[in-house]
């Protein structure tokens, strides 16, 4: 796909590494150089210098003959204005991030009127994501594949029924399940048989939904817990405001925290049902106060990660049952599973699975971003020439960092081994490690291996006109 | 260091050198010649290349490091391995002697060390001008453009082999880039063959003197390179081409894009056809005055032929240029500083260098006027960045670096200063013939073993533009720090 990405900020910086993972070719732009170099020195994108938003720049990367345009700059009203200048050019896709909740309302006005495809609202995922753990209790990787027949989810290795350091092959799962990862001191493990689980691992596990839900159970870790009731908020921005509405619809009694005077006036009207108020976050004084013992859950929200993960750890302290952290930068990612904070929630990570889930269309069913986007689960559909379809899983040599967690064959869900066939028209979820992703497109689509293949491949690319 | 990479991608290009030598091999079989000394050489290399690519590391993790030593550890074997063929066949028997004619091959320079070219082995004389069609527009972007991606890594290497004070991406990926930049390298060879068999050459002749040209290299399989023809028309098609070799190829696909106005908007383009025109002019007239040849058109022929066989930095010679007057001989002298475009074949600083340091020297002299003045570099209306001005001005004082202590070393043989300062030009600027004893009608194989290395490690500097290589001398980076 040809692509242009406005905005080489977090999320577009993001965007445009798990594009080009794909074999895209990716066009960057931005206004500021420092992030262009770095995509430049990190990336195979071509990046260009200026304004986006710039008719003339458009025109010049040739955004009419493109396929998707993501608009991720800084300004909503500027990801509007050119998203829609270049479907008007003639992009055959375009995508945008609008974060303020003033527009929330018209987005579908803006999406028809506009004429933008898809509108991406980085606060508004995340807050989706925190109040369906906070309220349903779902666990926070709690996917659902294949319609709802095959789930993901996560569990601490000391919450399963394990002697100590088992090896994985002497794990006993009932039925149709199994343990995909492993995530270990900030990384992801593919586990084979004899890989020792350690009590601090956090294991992700897929299968039929019955079958894991029973499991959740028996493991006194039920998937469905009792929902908060009483939610503390601290940082009242755009994606507290999300949040505390979303939770407040549902009947959760929420207290925002907020430091600025301005915003806690601003919330307090278009939010009478929650309690605002006026305090800074980090005050232990005023945290007691506000009973913050009594809680079910704290969130918190506010635009410093540093400052998140602090007040999170303090609420731990104090008792609170769940604490949530926004973590933007992947710096801490690593760290953060040694600090012992339930939930960090990427709101980067979120919106780059949203907006590829979207992009990549047919292919692709569903996608979720792990850990600082070093893995993937992937929902595929099989197509006839497939290279993966009509042999035995053992006989195509898959790399290790990648697992086939289970397939749905005729509405059965079926959880894989190296005799295991895979036809065409199955789902297959399958869960992968970022530095592998590039074996799906062999697998999926039919092409030559080795230096010929790639020669041959090259051949046909230079017959086509439009890839020079 | 990550040298799992580098042994892998260093085993690649092996067995790419291999899969090249088979044209070669192929003329030798058509002329009836022995095939062994390319045949022994190709399984040599597959053992090689094999060998490293399936002990090679897997992890792909390539950083600015790890691409450099790609990059002039790639020259470095590739011209070891090129060597061997000569050494077999006993055309060039010495190993050194073997290696200096490989890397001026490699490196477009065009320095001989054969007094007799004429009565060698044809297929071994075709991979002598083979290797400049190889080294002109960079084997290792070859490999790029190819050969299985590298992802960032390549970017890097790309980087480090085009010539130039920047090298841009032309669409958003390197092979791509790697690809547009060869199918117009490949365009411009085919079409120069074409025209030079319409003239009297051969097909062996017109395909031996298009990778000569093209790679502004200069390598000819006649004794008195192209002063052997006859015909105006060939020395025109061969001017023609070597000035279109010297244009940066970026601006080609703008040409095929129908971006016309690029071209003129271009100002190293404009300034590198202004000094071709100018010094042609001043030769000429310089020839005319003292009536050196005979006829207005004759004259400009081997004038402009010579301007534009130096400047390009590729130096073939129609004429013993070193017998022109003094007037003319200090302009070539002069040219042989400038060199091409850059992202062309050719060698030298770059016309682009050249422009920016002259931009550098204004700022200068309007800061005495107006101290507090911002004053940005520009190239092409498009404000260069700080970093990229340094690059250029310590570019410049090492190769002036160079100059000064290679001719010192050069003199310890015992040649005399003009010969040792146009010898070491020579090669650090990959032209190939300097003045009086590496005149155009004489060879490097006077010099000591020693100095022929000394030429050799020249040439890559000059090839790999000075810090790619440089940086091999630095203790720092051995030591991993």
């Amino acid at each position: 796909m040809e692509i242009i990405i406005v905005g080489a900020g977090k999320l577009g910086y993001k965007l445009a590494e798990a594009f080009t993972i794909e074999e895209n070719n990716v066009v960057m732009i931005d206004v500021k150089s420092s992030a262009l170099d770095r995509a430049d020195s990190q990336l195979d994108v071509l990046t260009v210098k200026g304004n986006g938003a710039q008719l003339s720049l458009l025109k010049s990367v040739k955004a009419g003959s493109k396929d998707l345009l993501v608009a991720v700059t800084s300004s909503d009203e500027a990801n509007i204005l050119i998203a829609t200048t270049a479907k008007r050019l003639g992009c055959k896709k375009v995508a945008a991030r609008v974060r303020n909740p003033e527009y929330s309302n018209q987005i579908n006005f803006v999406k028809k009127e506009m004429n933008i495809d898809y509108i991406a609202n980085p606060e508004r995922e995340t807050a989706r994501e925190i109040s369906k753990y906070l309220i349903r209790g779902k666990a926070l990787h709690m996917e659902d594949f294949a319609g709802g027949k095959v789930v993901m989810t996560e569990f601490r290795a000391k919450n399963l029924p394990l002697a100590k350091n088992t090896m994985l092959k002497d794990v006993e799962m009932p039925g149709k399940m199994l343990i995909a990862a492993i995530q270990r001191d900030g990384g992801i493990i593919i586990p084979h048989g004899d890989t020792i689980i350690k009590g601090s691992d956090l294991v992700y596990i897929i299968g039929e939904k019955q079958t894991v839900d029973n499991y959740c159970l028996e493991c006194g870790k039920p998937s469905i817990r009792k929902g908060a009731k009483k939610v503390m908020i601290l940082g009242g921005g755009k994606a507290g405001y999300y949040l505390a509405k979303n939770l407040i619809k549902s009947g959760v009694h929420v207290k925002i925290l907020e430091r600025s005077e301005d915003r806690c006036r601003y919330l307090a009207e278009e939010l009478p049902e929650a309690l605002i108020i006026h305090g800074d976050g980090t005050d232990n004084h005023l945290l007691k106060e506000e009973n913050i013992a009594e809680t079910d859950a704290l969130v918190s929200l506010t635009g410093y990660d540093e400052e998140n993960l602090l007040v999170a750890l303090l609420a731990k302290k104090h008792g609170v049952e769940k604490v949530i952290a926004k973590v933007s930068r992947p710096n801490y990612v690593p760290i953060i599973e040694q600090l012992g904070i339930d939930v960090a929630i990427n709101p980067v990570l979120i919106t780059a699975s949203e907006i590829l889930r979207y992009t990549q269309g047919g292919r692709v069913a569903a996608l979720s971003l792990l850990l600082g986007g070093e893995a993937e689960v992937i929902e595929i559909i099989t197509q006839e020439n497939s290279s993966i379809v009509g042999k035995p899983l053992k006989a195509l040599n898959l790399p290790k960092g990648l697992i086939v967690g289970a397939v749905v064959k005729n509405g059965e869900v079926i959880i894989p081994d190296g005799n295991t066939v895979i036809g065409p028209d199955e789902r297959m979820i399958i869960f992968i490690l970022q530095s592998e992703i590039k074996i799906l497109k062999k697998l999926f689509y039919k092409t030559r291996g080795g230096i010929f293949g790639e020669l041959w491949d090259n051949y046909k690319g230079l017959r086509d006109p439009s890839s020079i | 260091m990550n040298f799992g990479i580098i042994i892998k991608v260093l085993g690649t290009l092996l067995l790419f050198e291999a899969v090249v030598l088979l044209g070669p091999m192929g003329i030798s079989l058509y002329y009836g010649e022995s095939h062994y000394p390319f045949l022994y050489t190709i399984i040599l290399l597959l053992l090689t290349g094999g060998i490293m690519r399936t002990f090679g590391g897997r992890s792909k993790k390539m950083q600015a490091r790890e691409a450099l030593s790609i990059v002039t550890f790639g020259w470095i074997l590739v011209s070891l391995f090129g060597a061997l063929p000569f050494i077999f066949s006993g055309v060039i028997p010495g190993f050194v002697d073997a290696f200096f004619e490989t890397v001026s091959g490699l490196t477009t320079t065009g320095a001989t060390i054969l007094q007799e070219i004429e009565g060698h082995p044809k297929g071994i004389l075709f991979w002598r001008s083979l290797t400049h069609w190889l080294g002109g527009m960079g084997i290792l972007v070859l490999t790029l453009a190819v050969l299985p991606a590298l992802g960032v890594g390549a970017f890097r290497i790309f980087k480090a082999e085009s010539p130039g004070p920047m090298s841009d991406k032309l669409v958003p990926k390197v092979k791509d880039t790697a690809k547009i930049l060869y199918t117009a390298y490949l365009g411009m060879t085919i079409l120069q063959i074409i025209l030079l068999y319409l003239g009297e050459m051969s097909l062996y002749e017109s395909l031996v003197h298009t990778f000569g040209t093209v790679g502004t290299g200069g390598f000819s399989v006649k004794d008195g390179s192209i002063g052997d023809y006859e015909s105006s028309y060939t020395l025109w098609v061969i001017t023609f081409f070597m000035i279109a070799a010297g244009v940066n190829f970026a601006l080609y696909y703008d040409l095929w894009k129908g971006k016309w106005k690029n071209l003129f908007r271009n100002s190293e383009l404009r300034l590198y056809l202004s000094i071709i025109v100018i010094a042609g002019a001043f030769i000429t007239a310089n020839l005319l005055l003292t009536t050196f040849y005979s006829g207005f058109f004759e004259t400009l022929k081997h004038a402009f032929f010579q301007t534009a066989a130096i400047i390009t930095t590729t130096g073939y010679g129609t004429a013993d240029f070193d017998q022109w007057p003094e007037f003319s001989k200090a302009i070539l002298f002069i040219l042989m500083f400038v060199g091409g475009s850059a992202g062309s074949t050719g060698g030298g600083i770059k016309v682009a260098r050249l422009l920016i340091l002259g931009v550098v020297i204004r700022r200068e002299v309007q800061r005495l006027l107006h101290p507090q003045a911002y004053l940005p570099v520009t190239l092409n209306g498009k404000a260069v960045s700080n970093n990229i001005v340094s690059g250029v001005t310590s570019f410049f004082f090492l190769y002036m670096l160079i100059i000064g202590f290679g001719t010192l070393l050069i003199s310890l043989e015992g040649v005399g200063l003009v010969t040792a300062v146009s010898s070491v030009a020579a090669t650090l600027g990959n032209i190939g013939p300097g003045f009086e004893l590496v005149g155009p009608t004489q060879d490097y194989s006077q010099f000591s073993a020693p100095s022929k290395v000394l030429f050799s490690l020249f040439m890559l500097f000059g090839r790999l533009e000075l810090f790619t290589v440089f940086l091999f001398f630095i203790p720092s980076f051995w030591k991993g720090k």
